[in-house]
């Protein structure tokens, strides 16, 4: 993959990130809190983003979006390793509502 | 008290209608309804009828703690207590709403893992309302680091979990569905 082509892949992913997100927000922003892991300033900033705003955030060569999860057990569950998969979602999902979410200095 | 009534908001009386159908079609007892609606209890009632086509179910609710404590349950109700406890420090919904979208998020997830919801939004609400009598409370796992539903004034230090700990016998309940395993080759590829 050369240059360009890696930023157009990075630039698509921000805009389907951005899009995916303004949708949640405006949707339900009390549910899209959990699903982004994001805190209300955040929710504010992506409920009021113009469509010209999304496009030049989205058109940067960096990914806008970071991995969540730091946790290392939380990581694992997610990929599944043990036992049954379902419990092991079920406790992600316990141990994903009590990360920190993120929000703006 | 009658004049109360005539000045009542029609549109606010819709707005309560509207919102205790959605509870009575979540699963929520009348009880529930009762507590949280300011509607009449023969409103309720005929409500409750028209959308369940049925009575309400008679007598009293689940009115212990242990039941949350035990395996199965309390990995539900600690999924749903996490995702209320989420909202309400991270977002500015509380009570009722709160209820509904800690619930709605908790359907979701089991459903995803292709099981039952054990905890129903009567045993959700009871749940809540257990911790704000302090009478629950949630506990940090030494094993995860999750939070899980525990009494209040246990010891909690050392707590493990009953998911960083499975019983022998968890889960293994008669009515238990056998789990499709996806677990194998994709993980050896990893």
């Amino acid at each position: 993959m050369n240059t360009a082509e890696l930023h157009n892949e990075v630039r698509e992913v921000n805009l389907a990130y951005l899009m995916l997100a303004q949708h949640l927000v405006r949707r339900d922003r009390d549910t899209a809190a959990f699903r982004l892991g994001i805190g209300n300033d955040l929710a504010d900033l992506l409920e009021r983003l113009t469509p010209g705003q999304v496009l030049r955030m989205a058109s940067s060569p960096m990914l806008l979006c970071r991995f969540r999860f730091e946790d290392r057990m939380l990581a694992e569950l997610l990929c599944d390793h043990e036992r049954e998969a379902g419990m092991s979602r079920l406790h992600a999902a316990i141990l994903a509502a009590g990360q920190p979410v993120e929000t703006l200095a | 008290m009658a004049a109360a009534m005539r000045t009542r908001s029609i549109v606010s009386e819709g707005k309560e209608i509207q919102l205790a159908g959605e509870l009575v079609r979540m699963g929520a007892r009348l009880q529930l309804l009762e507590a949280e609606i300011g509607l009449s209890r023969e409103k309720l009632l005929r409500l409750y009828k028209e959308v369940k086509g049925e009575s309400p179910p008679k007598g009293m609710l689940p009115f212990s703690t242990d039941w949350f404590i035990t395996w199965q349950p309390n990995v539900h109700a600690s999924l749903f207590m996490s995702f209320y406890r989420f909202f309400l420090d991270h977002t500015a919904v509380r009570g009722l709403d709160a209820l509904i979208k800690s619930y709605r998020l908790y359907q979701e997830h089991v459903a995803l893992n292709d099981s039952e919801p054990v905890l129903t939004l009567t045993r959700a609400w009871t749940l809540v309302r257990f911790f704000d009598a302090k009478m629950l409370q949630l506990t940090r796992c030494d094993g995860c680091g999750g939070n899980f539903v525990a009494h209040a004034y246990d010891l909690t230090q050392n707590y493990i979990c009953g998911l960083c700990h499975v019983p022998a016998r968890a889960g293994k309940s008669r009515r238990a569905v056998p789990v499709q395993r996806t677990v194998g080759p994709v993980a050896a590829i990893v």
